[in-house]
């Protein structure tokens, strides 16, 4: 069979509705209606599950088949087409490729014969999930809406929070095999023209037969080196995203996936809530810092931990010396294979918690928590000083979720470097992985900015949070952070 | 190409002169100090020519592939330098399986150290100058942690105490030994933007801050022992603990290792930058090999102070040259 993309729909209902046939191969979900309106043969197409009964029946059904007794097709179209507003999104199909993109749109299609064209309505009406709290990016002050799985209500999200001419949703289709609508967010007085075109060029690359989640995308629109920290970056929650637009950045909805892609995404960033926002500055100020804290404890503190107590005892007071040599005595692995064993089994539960479903999560968290590290400690297969640090380090990666991923593979590298080389084993790994964060930088934004290259405008959002008034006169972009 | 502010081009630098400092050998008093300021000075008027070669459109790029090869042999023999001072200075610093381990532990740490280089040459310039200014950032906290600890611990009669039995003129060359950096210097201030001369002040100004900084703190504190202490900085830093039953000496073996890994990974850089102008076909293994050299020429250097030396070189490289430069190209135009 000749591939149906090539095909162009002829005036012929018949053979139309067979190549339909032929080309879905009699999917079940494809549903033919064959009628006579206007005294015309036509057939409304449409795929089940994908559209609403009611807005069907009331809006096309009822009215198309009144249509008074028309000359031709060709007139019949004429009367749809200008006399009556069946649905607002009313595209037209020449091809088969754009036919079948829309039936599975869940557009409704008509077919005439006699017609070279089909006319879709769009009454779309699958079941979807109701707009809820974000799970990923938890928030007191500010809303409690989150992103949903369907693009169009996403990009109504966005609509609702900034009503400006100037905010540009461009919506496009990519994946050969899914057709999964993308949708690029900005605003066009405030985003850079050229990261605009290169994030263009950058979607053109793309290739893929499906795109099922963000992280199908986010490797063409990064730069392709390798980087511990993504310098794009994802959120759940619109309101994030509405501010990353304003300060002129881009974003990118994917349908079926509850996550926008930001561009470009700093590494201070990753330290910044929408709750900051809310609090008074000098409290927001105060826990920016306390997450800035608790990411170095987060990779460091298990790491230094070993290092101190195998090379580096000087550093410890007399008590505190006492106390871990009677602790690390009665255990019988080496302090860095129980830091590394605690480290990969508090991994393996974790991994463990998520994938099984909830009920039985909980019960793994209830059995590793309180029976197994009980018995641990208790059996003296691990020590408590050991525990305590590895719970601790594990609690602070928590305060800045985002960056999860990278500080479990920088904590256990930490912690191999340091038990081996001590803290010179720890400085020689931090040089290195502040290369690689300084090298991050994509369409010429750097990573690190504003810290380096530094802008002094840039640390009223990142070393303090400045109140509103000062923040209102800067007028910010990302632009600024241009290199 | 890729330019850099002078906050970068200054942190680049500085790091190597700290790193300088750190295990510079022998006994320090305030006559050291002047002296040290004074090659600073020196060092400023030499560097006139070169600014004026920048400003008038001149490079060390169309200086011809001899001057290349001499910058990049000066390059490449500092780097040995530094490794040198790293292996010399980590005898009196705690580095696991260093000590113990005799020339193979020295030359893990080198291998260490040299990866670490090579990652980050190969990362590029705008890389090392960014992650060298957070490096100076957190090198000044732990610095002044240091410092301000060393107040407290400091007797300021060991000002007047601590004497040298060296000269005025003898301490000026002694302060060249911190500043074989000069040559990255010459490499990298073409790279910066804006005002060369301002760069330079600006470069220069750091160094003076820094000199007096680390200089003086070492006197307050370790003036007393001075006469059988090799590495005074290294013995100040071990001896200022600003709490009473809380050592902190190892933050300087932080900032010791995260110096000696950009002190040398800049001095490769430049080295390589230096290679790719003399042989712009030798890609793949150019921070290798040069780096491979820096190691091997390590072994050349017996850590004395060769005073002399030091100042003929950094002369040529930062004076003579770029005097002969500016001539050539006066008779050209």
């Amino acid at each position: 069979m000749q591939n149906y993309k090539e095909l162009t729909i002829i005036p012929d209902l018949k053979i139309n509705i067979r190549k339909i046939k032929e080309i879905s191969g009699n999917s079940s979900d494809v549903m033919i209606n064959e009628f006579i309106t206007g005294d015309i043969k036509c057939a409304l197409i449409c795929c089940e599950g994908m559209l609403s009964t009611a807005t069907i029946t009331e809006l096309i059904l009822e009215p198309i088949v009144n249509i008074e007794k028309q000359k031709d097709s060709h007139e019949l179209f004429h009367y749809i087409q200008n006399f009556m507003l069946m649905s607002t999104d009313r595209p037209v199909a020449t091809e088969y490729d754009t036919l079948f993109r829309l039936i599975h749109s869940g557009f409704a299609v008509l077919v005439a014969d006699g017609m070279n064209k089909a006319l879709a309505f769009g009454v779309q009406g699958y079941a979807v999930r109701s707009i809820s709290e974000p799970s990923s990016e938890g928030n007191i002050m500010g809303s409690h809406e989150g992103f949903v799985e369907v693009v169009r209500t996403n990009m109504s999200l966005i609509r609702r929070r900034i009503k400006s001419p100037e905010l540009v949703m461009e919506l496009f289709t990519k994946g050969d095999k899914s057709r999964t609508d993308l949708c690029l967010c900005y605003m066009k007085d405030r985003v850079p023209p050229e990261l605009l075109k290169k994030i263009h060029d950058s979607l053109d690359n793309i290739k893929l037969e499906s795109i099922l989640s963000t992280g199908y995308i986010r490797p063409f629109v990064e730069n392709g080196n390798f980087e511990l920290f993504s310098s794009t970056g994802t959120t759940e929650r619109p309101d994030v995203l509405c501010s990353k637009l304003i300060e002129g950045r881009i974003g990118l909805l994917i349908d079926g996936v509850p996550f926008s892609i930001v561009i470009p995404k700093l590494f201070c960033e990753s330290f910044q809530t929408l709750d900051d926002y809310a609090f008074k500055p000098y409290y927001a100020t105060f826990i920016r810092w306390i997450k800035y804290l608790g990411f170095l404890i987060s990779i460091l503190l298990p790491a230094v931990y070993t290092a101190i107590v195998i090379y580096h005892p000087e550093l410890l007071n007399s008590t505190m010396l006492m106390l871990l040599v009677e602790a690390e005595q009665q255990a019988p692995l080496s302090i860095l294979t129980e830091s590394l064993f605690v480290l990969l089994m508090y991994e393996i539960i974790r991994e463990a918690g998520i994938r099984l479903p909830k009920a039985v999560g909980g019960a793994v968290s209830i059995v590793s928590g309180l029976i197994i590290g009980d018995a641990a400690v208790d059996s003296g297969l691990i020590s408590t000083p050991l525990l305590t640090i590895t719970a601790l380090s594990v609690i602070s990666g928590f305060v800045v979720p985002e960056l999860n991923d990278t500080m479990v593979i920088l904590r256990i590298a930490f912690l191999i470097s340091g038990g081996i080389f001590g803290l010179f084993g720890i400085s020689i790994l931090a040089c290195a992985v502040l290369v690689n964060i300084c090298s991050t930088e994509d369409y010429g934004f750097p990573y690190t900015a504003p810290l380096s290259p530094f802008k002094t405008a840039g640390m009223d959002d990142t070393a303090i949070r400045a109140g509103f008034p000062e923040m209102q006169s800067r007028n910010f972009t990302v632009e600024e952070y241009h290199e | 190409m890729d330019k850099i502010t002078k906050n970068q081009f200054s942190a680049m630098l500085l790091i190597t002169d700290a790193f300088s400092l750190f295990c510079f050998r022998g006994q320090i008093s305030i006559t050291t100090l002047m002296g040290f300021l004074c090659g600073i000075a020196i060092q400023f008027i030499m560097t006139l020519p070169l600014i004026k070669l920048y400003d008038t459109g001149g490079n060390i790029e169309n200086s011809g592939k001899l001057i290349q090869i001499i910058y990049f042999i000066y390059l490449l023999l500092w780097g040995g330098v530094l490794f040198s001072m790293l292996w010399q200075a980590s005898d009196v610093i705690y580095i696991p399986y260093e000590n113990s381990n005799g020339i193979w532990g020295k030359l893990l740490i080198a291998g260490m150290i040299a990866i670490v280089c090579l990652y980050a040459s190969s990362t590029g310039i705008k890389a090392v100058s960014r992650s060298a200014v957070i490096a100076v950032g957190a090198g000044i906290v732990s610095l002044l942690v240091v410092v301000i600890s060393a107040l407290f611990n400091s007797d300021w009669n060991n000002i007047q105490n601590t004497k040298t039995t060296d000269s005025f003129l003898t301490e000026i060359s002694r302060g060249f030994f911190i500043s074989g950096g000069l040559g990255s210097f010459v490499v990298f201030l073409g790279f910066t933007k804006g005002n060369y001369m301002k760069n330079t002040i600006y470069y220069f100004s750091g160094k003076i801050i820094l000199t007096v900084a680390v200089l003086l703190s070492s006197i307050l504190v370790a003036g007393g022992i001075m006469k059988i202490t090799e590495f005074p900085v290294v013995t100040a830093a071990q001896l200022s603990q600003p709490f009473p039953v809380q050592r902190i000496d190892s933050l300087f073996l932080i900032i010791f290792a995260v110096f000696s890994v950009f002190s040398i990974g800049v001095q490769s850089l430049a080295a390589a930058e230096m290679l790719k102008k003399i042989i712009p076909k030798f890609r793949y293994l150019r921070t290798t090999s040069v780096l491979a050299v820096m190691i091997g020429s390590a072994f050349l250097f017996s850590g004395e102070n060769k005073g002399f030396i030091y100042i003929v070189a950094i002369g040529i490289i930062l004076f003579i040259l770029p005097c002969f430069m500016l001539l050539k190209r006066s008779i050209a135009k």
